[in-house]
This record gives structure tokens, sequence and C-alpha cells, in this order.
């Protein structure tokens, strides 16, 4: 059985470019949800969002002829690749995964509502060939190099977390030794408006776990692992920042946006997951929640977790609450946040929950980062259309 | 090290241009090679350079749904519910927590995505719809074909380019070798929609690409000159041998190799001298323990694109490959015609012939090689 590891991280997320940017971010508490400027918010219910920062994001050194997406999913790759410190002929077989929902579609809205104006045929039609998601992969593949097998997977606010349990799939096989795999996200208005047509967003900063939750708070972000053999890693002496142990990956097949009214998919994937890894409940110490802060997502969630691991048995919090839910970057996201928790030996917390729910039986982590000795957690994620993503990672 | 599982074709479903059925309707319309590209019919085209297409009969698909089916989703998501029951039912396969999806996709429901954006542009926020706003992300063809066939294992969707069919398929077998379902339904599935068709036409990215020769679907030929969009889905079932075996299935063939690889290239192009350094085809057939003489047919992913066709051409002849047959010109390009390529193979398979390479290339490099054989 191949192990895989991860030997490269890179981020671009609501704190500026950076793992540490964004591990520093975390684990001050600073919640980075803020009034939205990339697009215009009158009249909606929620007008917030947690945006990359539009210094950080023209400080980027990408070309602003791409997306806004592409721009901060180049910049967050460059960051995993370089700390993975892989040979220069390593990329020419190195594998490729995206989880991607939105692509280049804030620059092709644009478009579309010049079309939609009627002032004629519009400069900006050239955004239509980065509107889909593939595009960050055909971008990312060029730009770096990467001449191994290649797939943009779309499974809404899964897409990143199955990108690293595909990716890792595919080392298992023997295909190739190492993936880069992430997921990419810039707010749309599509999304912005979507979300808020649905009343799932929180007019303040969202509160996961809080009783008083009132639903989510969306974000943008980059978030790449490098996934490599574990004996390639031993062999060419690279630094390993921890092990993906497992992966599970299910459908409730019962709703297009409501999960299973008992969370069968999610204690299934979490199942999976534990048994791919070899471990049992009992040597988790800490679940980063997919914790949206809607009141069904964060309910069901919770009592997944009671089903498999028992009332209070595990430390869990949502780094959500501090980024918002960068959509299909934010199962990579928190990826990234769970292999640096287990690194630092140090939780990060869930914000703005001042008043736990009841029906949440977990120690939720409020406020304040705390310190624990971890040997192994897991990061779940789930999206529109019953995806239910968890990963199992491991110092 | 314990020995690869190995894959079997179960059933077809497709709700394609030249009819709607399981495997009997998609072998039939092979045999017949049935011209379905004609003028197009769906919408308007004032002022377009292009204006053929291979469109689906609304009233054939509709025939396959029930009335709810039909009021509650999107024509797309018609397309693609009506072409897994076919295709799950050619099968006999149930759902279940073993069963997945893999669903390929080159432009997914736009349509919802337009008319969801445009009620914004009427009436602002109060046009919204919450109703249309799941649509317009790219899985919910997954989402409601998962519901609708009760498959509860790994559902995945794949957005690509030219191979998407292709790919889900290669990726279905994947799935099911790394134990991760003991059958998978997979192929894919498009729709023409107006902004889509004039976008792609506007951008020269449709025959007749730059306004040169007659329009028209002609794949390695030396008057081609782009591609004619197509619409449909369609889906394979994929199964774990000793399973599909266990339940007495009817087994069209077998997967006997796949791998799919990426060829760094600058987004968009078909840059006819860069090589395949992934060895995509060779792995597939590495896997399939055949040589490239062993192989009695490869269907291309040739579409009339001149920069594609000419760069498939020269990277199947590198790998000792020649003479690929393309389907395009009988359904058209959309995201289910790697799905009927493959459908195509199996049926191959079935009758007996030899091993077929079911290819693909894409503008931006992703490449494809699924290799389909009889089952030993």
């Amino acid at each position: 059985m191949i192990r895989v590891v991860v030997s490269g991280l890179g981020v671009v997320s609501p704190y500026g470019a950076g793992a540490k940017t964004f591990w520093a971010g975390l684990t001050t508490g600073e919640c980075a949800i803020r009034p939205v400027t990339v697009i215009a918010t009158e009249g909606f219910r929620s007008r917030i969002a947690a945006e990359v920062p539009a210094d950080v994001v023209a400080s980027l050194g990408v070309s602003r002829r791409r997306s806004r997406a592409d721009r901060i999913a180049l910049t967050a790759a460059r960051e995993a690749l370089a700390e993975a410190d892989l040979a220069p002929g390593d990329r020419a077989d190195m594998g490729l995964f995206i989880g991607a929902v939105g692509g280049g579609m804030l620059e092709g809205e644009e478009w579309y509502c010049e079309q939609a104006a009627g002032r004629g045929p519009s400069p900006r039609i050239g955004a239509l060939r980065s509107i889909l998601p593939v595009s960050h992969a055909e971008t990312l593949a060029w730009r770096l190099r990467l001449g191994g097998p290649r797939e943009t997977v779309v499974m809404a606010c899964a897409s990143g977390a199955a990108s690293i349990a595909l990716g890792a799939d595919l080392i298992r096989s023997g295909a190739t030794p190492l993936v880069l795999a992430g997921g990419v996200d810039a707010i749309t208005r599509i999304c912005f408006m979507g979300f808020n047509a649905l009343k799932l967003l929180d007019p303040e900063p969202c509160r996961p776990f809080d009783r008083g939750r009132r639903g989510m708070s969306i974000g943008e972000a980059a978030a790449f692992v490098v996934l490599e053999d574990a004996e390639h890693c031993r062999a060419r002496g690279a630094r390993v920042l921890g092990e993906l142990l497992g992966a599970g990956m299910t459908t409730d097949a019962h709703h297009v946006t409501a999960p299973h009214p008992e969370g069968e998919g999610m204690v299934r994937a979490m199942a999976d997951a534990l048994a791919a890894a070899g471990r049992a409940p009992a040597d988790i110490g800490y679940v980063n929640a997919h914790g949206t802060g809607t009141p069904q997502n964060d309910r069901m969630e919770a009592l997944a977790l009671v089903r498999l691991f028992g009332e209070g048995r595990v430390l869990v919090s949502s780094t959500k609450s501090l980024v918002g839910h960068t959509m299909a970057a934010a199962g990579s996201l928190e990826a990234a946040a769970t292999l640096l928790t287990l690194q630092h030996g140090l939780i990060p917390p869930t914000a703005n929950l001042r008043d736990p729910d009841p029906d949440v039986p977990f120690d939720c982590v409020p406020g304040t980062a705390r310190a624990v000795e971890l040997q192994a957690a897991v990061s779940n994620s789930f999206g529109f259309g019953g995806q239910n993503v968890s990963l199992v990672f491991g110092r | 090290m314990s020995a690869r599982r190995r894959v079997v074709v179960t059933g077809i479903g497709s709700v394609n241009p030249a009819g709607c059925g399981g495997s009997a309707v998609v072998a039939d319309a092979l045999a017949r090679q049935s011209q379905t590209i004609a003028p197009l019919k769906a919408f308007a085209l004032d002022g377009c350079p292009s204006r053929l297409a291979a469109e689906v009969d609304d009233a054939r698909l509709m025939a396959l749904l029930d009335p709810d089916a039909v009021r509650r989703l999107s024509r797309i998501c018609r397309m693609a519910v009506a072409a897994c029951r076919l295709a799950v039912e050619d099968a006999g396969v149930e759902g279940g927590a073993r069963l997945g999806l893999a669903v390929g996709s080159e432009y997914g429901d736009f349509r919802s995505g337009a008319e969801f954006f445009n009620g914004f542009l009427r009436r602002g926020p109060a046009g919204l719809s919450p109703m249309i706003f799941p649509n317009t992300v790219m899985n919910s063809m997954a989402a409601v074909a998962a519901i609708a066939i009760g498959a509860r294992a790994p559902s995945v969707t794949l957005n690509q380019a030219t191979v998407a069919g292709d790919l889900a398929v290669a990726r279905a077998a994947a799935l099911i070798a790394d134990g991760r379902a003991d059958a998978v339904v997979a192929g894919g599935v498009d729709e023409i929609f107006v902004d889509v068709y004039r976008g792609l036409s506007a951008l020269g990215a449709l025959s007749p690409m730059g306004g040169g020769g007659a329009e028209g679907c002609r794949p390695y030929a030396p008057d081609h000159n782009g591609p004619v969009l197509g619409e449909g889905a369609t889906f394979l079932v994929l199964e774990e041998l000793g399973v599909a075996r266990a339940r007495g299935a009817s087994i069209h063939a077998e997967v006997l190799g796949s791998a799919w690889g990426g060829i760094p290239v600058a987004p968009h192009t078909a840059p006819v001298a860069k090589r395949d350094a992934h060895r995509t085809v060779w792995r597939a057939l590495d896997q399939a323990g055949i040589e490239p003489a062993s192989l009695g047919r490869c269907y291309g992913s040739g579409n009339g694109d001149p920069s594609l066709d000419d760069w498939e051409l020269e990277l199947l002849a590198a790998d000792g490959i020649r003479g690929p047959v393309s389907l395009a010109p009988l359904f058209g390009q959309h995201g289910g015609l790697g799905a009927l390529r493959a459908a195509a193979g199996a049926l191959d398979a079935r009758a007996d012939r030899a091993p077929t390479l079911v290819h693909g290339i894409a503008r931006g490099g992703c490449r494809s090689a699924v290799i389909i054989g009889r089952a030993a």
C-alpha cells in the first residue's frame, strides 16, 4: 500500500498570500469577514464576505489579464510547489487535481452584463475563454509545466477536498508519485446572489454552532497541497508536512440542496475515511468541521459527529467563522488548516460563537485557539448535491 | 500487491440526436450512421456565422420522463436523468452505497445560469429565483441523477472540453479499481444553449472557423474547418467483474486499460509539435497487456477543429496508431460524445471484434485513453 504524504502547502486566503499568513490569521482568531467590495451589493440581505484584500490581489505578481480566480490559484500553487522543493524533472509527470466551481465567472459576468445591456459586441468576449472551471487547470498546467494526469473536479463545496482525495488515489494506484491538488474560487455575483436568494447568508459574520446562527458568510481563496508517494518523498529527502491517512467520499442521493436528515452520507464519509486510515474514532483528536453556520448544516453535522464519535468525544471547530465559506476552495483550505493544526498542536477557534447550540454537544473551541497535542484529525466538506468528503490527516 | 480490480461494461443509456434508449438503440444509431447534423432549430441565429447543430428531439426526451421530473428539472438535467435511468435499466443494476456516478460536461447548465442572472438584471434582487440557483453549479446534473438512480457512492463531476465523457469513463474505471465503488454510471452530458452557441461562434470556435469553406463537421479531412455542436447525454454502467458475474449481469465488454494525462500547452491551444511525456496511450495499452497492432479500431476525438485534429493524428502516429474514426459527424461535439465512443467500443467488443482504443485530446492538453475489449 502506497502511503501519501504532504510535502508542500500554498494558500491565498482572506488574510493574504501565504500559508504562514493564513495560519497566523486563524490562530489569532481574527474574523476576515467584511463588507463586499468586488461586486455591488445594494438591496441584498447580506452584504458581507471574506475577500482576498484588494492590495494583496494587486501585488500577486500574476498578469492582470488573467481571471481573479486564476491569479490567486497560480500564487497558491507556486507556493506549494516551492515548499515541496521538487527537482526540475519532477513536474513532467506530476498530476494536477483542481476543485473548482466559479471558474472565471466574475469576469464573464461583466461581459454578460454588457451584452444584456445591448451595448453591441463587447471587447470583453475574451473573458469567455476562461469562464469555465477547467480554465484553472489549463492555466496552472501550462504556467507550472505540469505534465501528468489532470482533472477539474466540480463537486460544489466539497470540490477542494475531493480533489485531494482523488489525487491521493492516483498516487496510490501507482500512476504518478506526485500530485498538486487543491481548490480555488473567487467571489462571483452568481454565488453571492444565489446564496442570498436562498436566504442562507447571515447579514452578520457567520456564527457556526451558535444557537443564534443565521447562515453562512461566503469567501474566496485558493489552497493547494503537494501530495507525494511517501517513499518518493523520503528518497529525495524532502520535508513531510503531514500524512493523508485516508479519505471517504459518499453521496446522499436524497436532496439537491438539503443534507440527509440523519446525516447518513456524512457518517458514511467519515467512517470510510477512518477505515481507509486504519484509525478508530478514539484516535481522532480534532475535527475541522464543514461548519457553515446554517441552522440545518450545523445540526446535521453535529448529529453525524455524535453518531460516529459520541457526544463531546472530539474537539470541533469551524474555520469558516474566520475566513468565510470559500466554496470550491473550502475543502483544500480547511485541509491546509488541519495540517497546520497537527503540525503546531494548536486548534484554530470558532469565531463569533458566544451562545453554543445545545444541539451541538461538542467543545467547539470558541473564540481562542487552543493548544492540544494531536496525532490525527479529520477535515469535513459537504456540498450541494449531497456530496460528502472527509479527509483524515496524521502528523 | 493485490491484483487490480477488473472493470466491465454492463449497460448503456443514451439520449442523443439520433435517438434515445439503451444499448440496442445506440447500436442501431451507430449501424445506421444517421446524419443528425442539420440547421439549428431551437433559436434564431441572426448574424451568427454558424448555423448547424445536432439537436436532441425534445418530444422523445419528454416521453422518457414523468411530468413531475419535466416540471422540476432543467433541460440538461432531464437529459442526464433520462440517460442514467436508461443505462441502469440496460444493466439491470440497482442503486445503493456501492453505486457511484461520474459525469463529464463541457459547459454544464448555462441555461439556468443565464436565467438566474437575467432575473436579477430585470428585477434586481427580487428577481432572483432560489429554485434555479442550485442548477448553476455544474454538479447539478449529477445531483439529480444520483437521486434518480440511488447512487450513494462517490458522485464526481468533471469539467473538460472535448473529452469530458472519455474522462468520466476513465475516472469511473479508476473509482472501481481503487475500491471506492463496485459500479459506476459514467458518461457525459451537454445541451445546446443560445448564449454558448453564439459565444463559441463569435470566438471562431465552431465551423466555419475563420469563415473559410462550407460549414460542416469533417474530422481529419483536408477541408475540416471546425466542430459542429451537438447535445445529449450518454452513460455506461461500469462494474467490477466479480460483482457483475455474481448478479448474473450481461457483460458487454471489459475496460482493459485506462489512463489520462495532461500535456502542458497554453490554454485553448493545440500545438501539433507537443508530445505526451506521460505516455497516456501506452499506459493504457500496458494495463491492457496489448500492443498497438492488436487494436481493431481507434475512436478518436477528432471533431473537425483543424489544429486539434492534426495534433491528435500526430500524437496517435507517435504511439503507432493510425486511422482514427470519429463519431462527431454523427452526434456533434458535446460532453456525451466521449461516452458514445466508449459505448461504440463496448459494442464492438460484444460483436467479438478486436480491442478498441477510445482516444481523446482537448485543446489545452487534456488527453485520455480507454482500451475496451471482450471480457475474458
